[in-house]
Formats: structure tokens, C-alpha cells, sequence
């Protein structure tokens, strides 16, 4: 499945779910991740990221697609990153 | 599905924060999802250290090693994750006993053949005038039922695909693509080029396959087992070149998707420039990802190379007899 990843964290937990979320997925901006991920690593990630997370303060939201199939990407201004295989 | 890198970039691997770090010549850093990769493939002049070999390790990710005119040097494969010494015991039955060996030769080249006449018959559905080619095949696959030794096998497949390749001479409209004669090492034509580096990099695909199965890639049945080379994944590739890769060249071909820069002239050889192997690649890579119907179930090309390998141990076991992947189009 393809997954997108939006995070607005408390500013000292900010590393940690950038290194965890690099792990799983392809930095897009600041405080985005997508992705292709498979049902176990999600379950990972997932778990990995509320190990770090202050529940009271912090939120995640993940969109998650089946396939991209219906998925249209649009970009304005620079890209800052993006995910290819060919690099 | 697991995906595969290819790096072009000039700069260091590093495993840094638990994944994987690209930091290229002007300092750029791009990070890749390490738990999501399942094969790295470097064309590039990349550095790296034996702290990032031990971390691909344990993520069980498989390097392979390219050089400049894009030929296959070497991987680094990892300590076999799926080790059993039953498998390769009996693979090594399957080799030693010769009888048994002809048997999944032929099985190979079979696949191979049937491979070959789909695409010859689609194109001849299309354009005509390849009714003598695919006599010839049909002819091979009889003669294929009579070889009694594993060169005859490998002769009869070796003629039929001589005769394949001259329909290319039909199925690509392009003068530019004429084949008169194969030639590798070096490859003398566009041609050659095309397919000298599809076919490395199908039995790349294939070997990292075979990481994820419990066979061994240095016993082949139809490539001999010798001492330095993996030859199962040679194999496994014959009965998928024709629908795969064959098939990118085709599209690359006819589309016009290849223009002059995408070749370089070098050593008295043609190879593919960087940007043609980039271009190459991504075609392939949408083939693999391709889905098609198998037994009522959306399977991906690449996935279907894995089932192959599945097959194949179950031949192996005795629990069913291997027939080769055949395409219905």
C-alpha cells in the first residue's frame, strides 16, 4: 500500500520521528513522508513512532491508498524530494 | 513489493540513522528507506564500508556491481538467510544424476522456446510474414523432446533462438535495430547493446530472487555448475528473457524511445550511455511491476519469477513436476 505521512511533533521529538519515518519511508518536506510499504512495516512503523510520541501533545495522521492508481501528485515551487528507484 | 535501487550517482553509501544514506559529490543527502528495499544496484563510483555491507546483511538486502559499459561484476551476497541443507542435498541429486539433470534442462529450454514462439506469433498476428520462424520453433520443440545429452538441449535452443533473432529483423521497425549476427563481448550493434544489458540485468532480478528461496544459485541443471560462477538464476532467466525482457526492446524500439544519445561507441564496442541504460531501466522496471492473470490471481511479473523458483523446489522435493512459466499472449 502506498502511504502518506503527516507528523506535527514537539520540537525536541522532531529527530526521532525523522530518523524512524527515513527508515520506512521517502522524505517529501519538511514534516511529510510517502511511501510504498508493506502491511508488516507499517505495523512497525506505527509502533516504532509511538514509542517516541508524546500522546497528549503529539499528532500523526497517515492517508493511506491501496494503490496509487487513483493517486495524482502536483507539485508548485521546488520539489524538495521525492520517491524514485533510479537515483 | 520490496523494491530495487539502481544508484547512478557518483558519491558515498552510508548506513546512517539506521537506513540508508546516499551523500552524493556536492554533498546532497538523499536517504532510502532501508526497510523497503530489497536489492541495490550500483552503475555508479560509489565508496562504502564494511559497516554498511554488515548493515545490508541484516536487513537482508542483496549489492550487485556493474562496471562502466554496464557488464555484471559481482554482488555481495549475503549470508544465506534461508539456509537448508535438505534443498541444496537434493539439488545436488537433481545435478549428479543425469537423467534427472536432462530432465529440468529440458524443462528450461521448453520454456524458453514456447517463451519465444508467443511474441514471434503476436508479431506475426500483427505484421505477418513470421509463419517460417514460427515453423522453426515448433520444429525445435519436438527436436528439444528428442535430445538425449544436456548440449543437445542447449544446441537445439541455441539454433532456435538464432532464427528468433532474425524475426526481430520484422517485429522492430527501425533500420537502426537490423540483426545479422549476435555478438557480445563486445556487443557490435544496438542491438546487441539492448540485450546484452537486459539479459544482465534479468539475472540479477533472478538472483535476487533466489536469495529469498531456499535454493542455492551455484547449482544450475541447463548452464553447467562450474567453479566460479552462480548458474541456477542463468536458468531461471531463459524462460523469462523472451516476454521480458525481449519485450522492453521491443517497446524502446518501436516507441522511438532511444535516440542517438542514448549509446556510446567505445573499445570497438556499442554500449548504452548512461542515459540509455536510465531509460532501459525504466522499462524494465514497469515490466516487472506489470500484473497478469495466473491461476486467478493478479501476479506481478516479478512475482512471478519467484513462483518459478517455488517450482521449482517442489520438483526438487518430488512433490510435483516443474512445468515452465508459459505466457498465454
Amino acid at each position: 500500500m502506498f502511504v502518506i505521512m503527516v507528523y506535527d511533533v514537539g520540537e525536541e521529538r522532531l529527530p526521532k520521528v525523522l530518523s524512524i519515518g527515513r527508515r520506512y519511508l521517502t522524505w517529501v518536506q519538511n514534516s511529510v513522508f510517502e511511501g510504498e510499504i508493506s502491511d508488516a512495516n507499517f505495523i512497525r512503523l506505527k509502533d516504532n513512532l509511538s514509542k517516541v510520541i508524546d500522546k497528549k501533545y503529539d499528532a500523526i495522521t497517515f492517508y493511506i491508498l491501496r494503490t496509487t492508481a487513483y493517486l495524482k501528485k502536483e507539485n508548485l515551487g521546488v520539489i524538495k524530494g521525492e520517491s524514485t528507484t533510479i537515483i | 513489493m520490496k523494491k530495487t535501487i539502481y544508484i547512478f550517482s557518483i558519491g558515498e553509501i552510508k548506513r546512517k540513522g539506521n537506513t540508508l544514506c546516499l551523500i552524493k559529490e556536492n554533498g546532497e543527502k538523499k536517504y532510502v528507506p532501508v526497510s523497503e528495499i530489497s536489492s541495490l544496484m550500483i552503475f555508479g563510483e560509489t565508496t562504502f564500508n564494511k559497516r554498511l555491507l554488515e548493515f545490508l546483511s541484516s536487513n537482508e538486502i542483496t549489492l550487485h556491481i556493474f562496471n562502466h559499459y554496464g557488464y555484471y561484476m559481482g554482488s555481495f551476497y549475503p549470508k544465506t538467510h534461508y539456509n537448508s541443507g535438505f534443498m541444496t542435498l537434493k539439488q545436488c541429486e537433481h545435478y549428479l544424476d543425469y537423467a534427472k539433470r536432462l530432465i529440468l534442462a529440458r524443462k528450461f529450454a521448453e520454456g524458453s522456446l514456447r517463451n519465444m514462439l508467443r511474441n514471434v506469433i503476436y508479431y506475426h498476428n500483427r505484421k505477418g510474414g513470421l509463419s517460417s520462424t514460427i515453423k522453426f520453433l515448433e520444429d525445435a520443440s519436438l527436436k528439444l523432446r528428442e535430445a538425449r545429452t544436456v548440449e543437445e538441449v542447449m544446441a537445439v535452443e541455441g539454433q532456435a533462438k538464432e532464427q528468433y533473432y532474425i524475426s526481430f529483423n520484422t517485429i522492430i521497425d527501425d533500420a537502426e535495430y537490423h540483426y545479422e549476427k549476435r555478438e557480445r563481448m563486445p556487443p557490435k550493434s544496438r542491438l546487441d547493446a539492448l540485450l546484452s544489458f537486459g539479459n544482465s540485468l534479468l539475472y540479477v532480478t533472478v538472483l535476487s530472487e533466489i536469495y529469498k528461496t531456499h535454493l542455492d544459485p551455484r547449482i544450475g541443471f541447463l548452464h553447467a555448475t562450474n567453479y566460479r560462477k552462480f548458474s541456477l538464476n542463468l536458468d531461471v532467466a531463459e524462460v523469462f528473457k523472451p516476454i521480458i525482457v525481449d519485450r522492453v526492446i521491443f517497446t524502446l524500439t518501436n516507441k522511438r524511445m532511444l535516440d542517438p544519445s542514448c549509446y556510446m561507441e567505445e573499445l570497438g564496442g556499442v554500449y548504452l550511455s548512461e542515459k540509455g541504460r536510465k531509460n532501459f531501466i525504466e522499462q524494465y522496471e514497469d515490466k516487472l511491476k506489470q500484473t497478469i492473470s495466473y491461476e486467478r490471481m493478479r501476479v506481478s511479473y516479478q512475482r512471478m519469477i519467484r513462483l518459478e523458483l517455488y517450482k521449482l523446489e517442489k520438483h526438487l522435493i518430488g512433490e510435483k513436476e516443474y512445468e515452465p512459466f508459459v505466457t498465454q499472449w
